[in-house]
């Protein structure tokens, strides 16, 4: 038996940011994260409101960018053939969570509000310029994912707020994504490293725009925007590479953990960032 | 609420139950109902034991609340067999050696039933990919995933 605690079950959003702020309650959503922490009694809450019945959370649509309600499970992100091809590394991020049986019940929406430095759908997010629609008790309002984290497991999420949509702009022609998880098992293990990149290249295959972000490289994803703005109009040759490799460690302020060391994972960041770019440049010329 | 009463469908069956919000979906299955083919081993989503098919949908029971399955329809390890009658699936895992100490079994044949009915046409990497959130601690993994193969194999008719 998990710790005791009071369910509450809303149907509408405007219902559960009023129990949240009378509450003081913890959202759930898929309980990948959160029954977790309860089982064996490392969490306990005394109110839990279950988000799962409200229908305006879920679902999304590729019409005009991707706009997805924070409810929609990793699978079905990892079962779209269109996420997969325009969207790659959201596609790739949202594949290596958990397990098939994690990804059919965590959602997005909750990998992103658990904000572990580790989320593998965050760092796709992030380099495809992703923004998070918040809704509260006195209305709705917009804010960057680069800064919906506060610290390890922190978001701007205030006392009746919840995550509603993220809306992601569509990734234009010429460009490329990837995401690489450095994990010590290829089934079931967090993130020892992740590298996110999108390249977007010009007609003269030169670089014109570059995101990278880094997770379980700080206390929250980072993007790497010294090494973005050293890329453009540049084109990936060893030289630019060996620079961007000392750019992007220099941003990154890992920590030691039982998973790896701190010094390890630096050099993982220089090796990775490099790797990734060079799909997402693959991807981008169609070659990949 | 502290407590709640739910009707849930397992294996055909309707359930009408009052129980605590805070029990796991697999603790209502095993103590609730007896129904302990459904096996506990991490209670934390990792190693899959725990798998039942809820509409549709294989899921880690332990992660799953007991009053989520109010109007579902729960598949455990004693529905997919006509009673002594196994399923081809249970027959393949029988046929290709597939069980050895038997605590992860349930939980494996109810993933490869799910990933069978997605997609009869799985390649090696789609059911070891598959069956990524199912553990084996006696490491029998390529006779489990030679009987998926069979079964698939089976099921699209090839042989």
């Amino acid at each position: 038996m998990l710790p005791a605690f009071e369910l509450l079950t809303p149907t509408t959003i405007a219902e559960a940011c009023k129990m949240k702020l009378e509450t003081k309650g913890k959202l759930l959503a898929g309980g990948t994260d959160i029954l977790v922490g309860m089982h064996g009694g490392k969490e306990r809450y005394e109110t839990l409101i279950d988000l799962k019945g409200i229908e305006e959370l879920k679902g999304f649509d590729t019409k005009d960018g991707l706009d997805f309600g924070a409810l929609t499970p990793h699978r079905e992100f990892e079962q779209s053939a269109l996420i997969k091809e325009r969207y790659t590394a959201l596609y790739e991020g949202c594949s290596q969570v958990g397990s098939s049986q994690i990804r059919i019940r965590g959602t997005v929406g909750g990998n992103i509000c658990n904000a572990a430095p580790s989320a593998d759908s965050i760092g796709p997010l992030l380099v495809f310029g992703a923004t998070c629609v918040i809704a509260g008790a006195d209305g709705r309002r917009e804010v960057p994912l680069s800064e919906f984290f506060t610290g390890p497991k922190k978001t701007v999420l205030g006392e009746s707020e919840l995550l509603e949509r993220v809306l992601v702009p569509s990734p234009v022609n010429g460009s490329g994504s990837a995401y690489t998880k450095y994990t010590r098992r290829r089934a079931m293990d967090l993130a020892l490293l992740g590298v996110s990149c999108y390249v977007v290249l010009d007609a003269k295959g030169k670089i014109e725009v570059a995101r990278i972000a880094l997770t379980t490289a700080a206390p929250t994803p980072i993007r790497a925007t010294n090494a973005e703005e050293f890329l453009v109009g540049k084109t990936l040759d060893d030289a630019v590479l060996g620079e961007i490799s000392e750019l992007v460690a220099k941003q990154a302020k890992p920590r030691s953990s039982w998973r790896s060391s701190a010094e390890f994972r630096i050099e993982l960041v220089k090796e990775l960032t490099v790797r990734t770019l060079r799909l997402a440049e693959e991807r981008a010329k169609g070659e990949a | 609420m502290t407590h709640k009463t739910i009707k849930a469908t397992v294996n055909g069956e309707v359930y009408e139950r009052t129980i605590p919000v805070c029990m796991t979906l697999a603790e209502f299955l095993r103590e609730e109902l007896g129904l302990t083919g459904t096996k506990i081993g991490c209670n934390e989503g990792e190693c899959g034991a725990c798998t039942v098919i809820i509409s549709g949908k294989p899921m880690n029971s332990c992660l799953v609340l007991a009053v989520e399955a109010d109007g579902a329809e729960v598949l455990t390890i004693e529905g997919v067999s006509q009673g002594e009658k196994l399923h081809p699936l249970q027959q393949a895992f029988l046929d290709a050696g597939a069980i050895q100490c038997g605590f992860c079994t349930p939980g494996m044949v109810l993933t490869a039933k799910a990933l069978i009915e997605e997609n009869p046409n799985p390649t090696e990497a789609e059911v070891r990919k598959g069956i990524e959130g199912n553990i084996c601690r006696c490491t029998g993994y390529n006779r489990i995933i030679d009987a998926i193969m069979n079964e698939a194999e089976r099921v699209r008719g090839d042989k």
